[in-house]
């Protein structure tokens, strides 16, 4: 077995273990407030997969995932709301609407790189919330749509999110084992020397966005029929900041570090709400800190941690090799 | 005569755009990254001049100046702790530059947004106009005082800061680090002194943009994001990197809102800019002014 | 009849002609020195050929068919190979994935890959930095494993830009070695370089270029008397 895999599935085990104790949750806690915290704290944590498989795997700096939520929200919300259709239909014309046109935005902006790429999106994201706050005859503008519940009870919306949650989290497994896996990180690498090899780059950057507007309007979907209401502040540019500080602060680029960073980040906002603290503050400040000196997040911490404790490979220097070979 | 008072009007917030995205543009220019917090220096200038003439009650001048000390102060701090990692250790950042910038400038970005509203509180601090005078009347082009003076003071430093760049000697300096770092290097410019100065530079400007427009917009934790947007579109429209084009690009930008919130809609008077930033990207990504770079 | 053909091919950057109509012809399983002084247009040539550039006149016709317009991806896959001035790899897989990588790019399957690759690493004598990322290695070891990745698949025709250019000299003769099998299993190669010893070593096909054009072919002997080879190196040296 080569080294991506062994390191993908080691998180891929990880993680499995940290859903295991996700799902025994509600089995401890009754309160509806607590279990609504973990519903949003999994939404996030799917925001921040889906976006990871763009920016962390795929190397492509996208700033639109909760514009893709938004779409996946609107969606179902649009559906119910105008045609009285019930989630059944309205989250898979969410998923593929959502689906369409990340497909349709990768298309356009695979020739864009760093900045260019960045600019684009956020423009994109932009134009999306606009469009929501001010076609009033569709949307609603600011007051956003109601939207009837998933599940009055909420140890059952609870378990449909887990699903969900999973249900990405072993998809996006079998992805990176495959080929598929290898071909998006060689194009993150450097997509001349990937086009070179015979990657078709074009193609796997538009699968990368569509996989991943997908799974961000799955993600809206449920959660406007977990809160009651499709409003454009799902797509505000904050939580777009909440999405990059989960996988940055998790770990980018790891198969766990993006899940459990939304749970970090969902309980801490919660916890310093208490302390009437903005926990957007909070999570900038170690956005800023994490990027500039742990690039590899708490999940490189943690393996950093545990090679020095109990590995005999514990991470030599760069340079130590290089001067091995020479 | 509507026409020419909407090219009088967009004119006016063009000048200010411009403010900003020459700054943009000179950051781009030296370290080929976007820089997202730019619109927190036009937020600082404008909490700056709201408290320094309103709370305090000093001299509007006192106000402009010390907004611009704070913007450029700022700017600095910022990349000494922050910025400067891209371009000493590029060796080994090579391919993670891109990244760190757009991930560290927006995390700052949010971290100064959410701090003013931490410690300032979210609601809007105003300050006084530059001018007494409500409105000017010229024949039928009718135009506020304050957006009037405001304007010809911005379009005065803009001219300033284009021939600083363009003729000092200080500015023959930065572009030559624009055009070639290690070349620049090499014939004995301290690179890290013209950065610096690139800092200061744009985040005073983008301050003065601020203070300037605070008896329009108050001054507020987010009041720099949209700014912050349009001058990416300023500097895109005018090619990444060129200051005369961000110039134009800004007056451009200025008179197309002031037609389209007119003409088409005014609720969707700040959208025009993205949906002209995304047909830019497309069709013509080295910008209206600007020159195609090589690849490869 | 030619594996690969260059027609009256013509790029200018601006006012500069990079190429000023080349015609080249190289037989299947060739061994073919291309050299030139600096900017006599030969990393345009390759940039062309492997569809990085499009040319503003010309065609290259590669196994029969004009390749001008394809994918670089594309070409790659039909068969031309192609190494870099600047070594290009993927600086955060490990070696071995950077191998499988390329493997299954070219139509492997993952496990054929698998093992093709881990006799490459033999081979390159890589077995050290098995499973060190990609941009954790050295400048030598890049360049083989770059190598490497390019014979995961199998080249009619492998295209090295400068391929001796600063590396150890043992990496040196790996490569030297591991170029004569490939050779001798039926790929062909075209390599540029300016270090004429080597290429010299290699091969008596040489093509000397100049300002855009093709100045000279043929033998080693032939082609560094010609007149017209002489006065491009010398005005070369004449200016820097």
């Amino acid at each position: 077995m080569n080294a991506s895999h062994l390191r993908t599935r080691r998180e891929f085990l990880v993680s499995l273990v940290f859903l295991a104790a996700v799902a025994a949750v509600p089995l401890f806690v009754t309160s509806g407030y607590l279990l609504g915290i973990v519903i949003v704290a999994m939404y996030y944590a799917l925001l921040a997969i889906a976006w990871n498989l763009l920016a962390g795997y795929t190397g492509q700096f996208s700033l639109a995932p909760t514009a893709f939520a938004m779409i996946g929200a609107y969606g179902t919300g649009m559906a119910s709301y105008h045609f009285g259709l019930p989630p059944a239909v309205g989250v898979p014309i969410a998923i593929l609407v959502s689906a369409v046109i990340g497909m349709g935005l990768g298309r356009i902006v695979v020739p864009l790189r760093g900045p260019y790429l960045a600019l684009t999106t956020i423009a994109f994201a932009e134009i999306v919330r606009h469009v929501a706050r001010n076609a009033h005859e569709y949307t609603r503008g600011d007051f956003g749509m109601s939207v009837p519940l998933i599940s009055s009870d909420r140890v059952m919306a609870f378990y449909l999110m887990l699903a969900l949650l999973v249900a990405v989290q072993v998809g996006l497994y079998f992805l990176l084992r495959s080929h598929a896996g290898l071909y998006l990180q060689a194009i993150r690498d450097d997509e001349t020397a990937a086009a070179g090899r015979g990657i078709n780059v074009i193609f796997w950057k538009t699968v990368a966005f569509t996989v991943s507007g997908a799974i961000c309007g799955f993600a809206g979907a449920m959660y406007v029929h977990f809160s009651g209401l499709a409003s454009p502040d799902i797509g505000h540019i904050f939580e777009t900041g909440l999405v990059l500080a989960s996988v940055v602060i998790g770990g980018i680029g790891t198969m766990i570090g993006p899940l459990v960073g939304g749970f970090i980040v969902q309980f801490a906002a919660e916890g310093f709400r208490e302390f009437g603290l903005r926990h957007m503050l909070v999570f900038a400040a170690m956005v800023i800190l994490f990027v500039r000196f742990f690039r590899q997040g708490l999940w490189g911490l943690v393996k950093n941690a545990w090679d020095r404790l109990f590995g005999q490979g514990a991470a030599r220097p760069a340079r130590q090799v290089k001067e091995a070979g020479e | 005569m509507m026409t020419l008072e909407l090219i009088l009007q967009g004119l006016v917030m063009g000048v200010f755009y411009a403010m900003m995205g020459i700054g943009l543009t000179l950051i781009f220019g030296i370290l080929k990254v976007v820089y997202f917090a730019h619109g927190e220096s036009f937020m600082v200038g404008a909490y700056t001049y709201a408290l320094i003439a309103a709370l305090l009650g000093l001299p509007l001048p006192i106000a402009l100046a010390s907004a611009v000390v704070v913007g450029a102060l700022l700017a600095v701090i910022v990349e000494r702790l922050l910025i400067r990692p891209l371009y000493e250790k590029f060796g080994d950042w090579q391919q993670m530059r891109d990244e760190y910038a757009i991930i560290v400038t927006f995390g700052l970005s949010l971290f100064l947004i959410n701090a003013a509203n931490q410690f300032l509180g979210p609601y809007p601090y105003h300050g006084p106009a530059l001018t007494d005078i409500a409105r000017f009347q010229f024949g039928d082009i009718i135009i506020g005082g304050h957006r009037l003076v405001a304007g010809l003071l911005g379009l005065l430093i803009l001219g300033g800061a284009l021939w600083f760049i363009q003729r000092s000697f200080w500015g023959k300096q930065i572009r030559a680090v624009a055009q070639n770092r290690f070349g620049a290097s090499i014939a004995g410019i301290d690179t890290r002194r013209v950065s610096a100065l690139v800092f200061m530079l744009s985040g005073g400007l983008a301050a003065l943009s601020g203070a300037l427009l605070v008896p329009l917009f108050h001054a507020q934790p987010d009041v720099g994001m949209v700014p912050a947007l349009k001058s990416f579109v300023i500097v895109v429209l005018g090619g990444m990197g060129s200051p005369i084009g961000a110039i134009i690009g800004g007056l451009i930008l200025g008179v197309l809102e002031s037609f389209g919130a007119f003409y088409v809609s005014y609720a969707y008077r700040d959208t025009f800019a993205f949906v002209i930033l995304i047909a830019v990207l497309l069709l013509r990504p080295q910008g209206l002014f600007g020159e195609r770079a090589r690849e490869v | 009849m030619s594996l690969l053909r260059f027609e009256n091919v013509h790029k200018a950057f601006g006012g500069l002609k990079a190429l000023d109509g080349v015609s080249i012809s190289l037989e299947a399983g060739c061994m073919t020195g291309l050299i030139g002084p600096n900017g006599s247009g030969k990393t345009t040539l390759l940039n062309v050929l492997s569809g990085n550039l499009a040319p503003d006149q010309g065609d290259v016709i590669f196994d029969g068919r004009s390749i001008v317009g394809l994918q670089p991806s594309a070409i790659a896959r039909r068969g031309v190979g192609r190494m870099f001035q600047i070594t290009r790899l993927f600086r955060r897989l490990s070696t071995l994935d950077n191998l499988v990588t390329s493997g299954c790019a070219f139509g492997l399957s993952f496990h054929d890959a698998l093992d093709r690759a881990e006799r490459l690493i033999e081979e390159l004598e890589l077995t050290a930095v098995h499973d060190e990322d990609g941009g954790n290695l050295s400048g030598g070891q890049q360049k083989l494993l770059e190598f490497g990745s390019v014979f995961m698949g199998a080249p009619k025709i492998a295209v090295l830009d400068e391929p001796f250019a600063a590396i150890h000299p043992h990496m040196r003769e790996v490569m030297v070695r591991f170029i004569r099998e490939r050779h001798a299993e039926g790929h062909g190669f075209l390599i540029v370089s300016h270090d004429l010893p080597v290429v010299l070593g290699l091969t008596d096909d040489l093509i000397a270029m100049n300002a855009g054009q093709v100045v000279a072919r043929g033998d080693a002997d032939t082609v560094l008397h010609d007149p017209l080879v002489i006065e491009a190196y010398l005005g070369e040296t004449a200016v820097s």
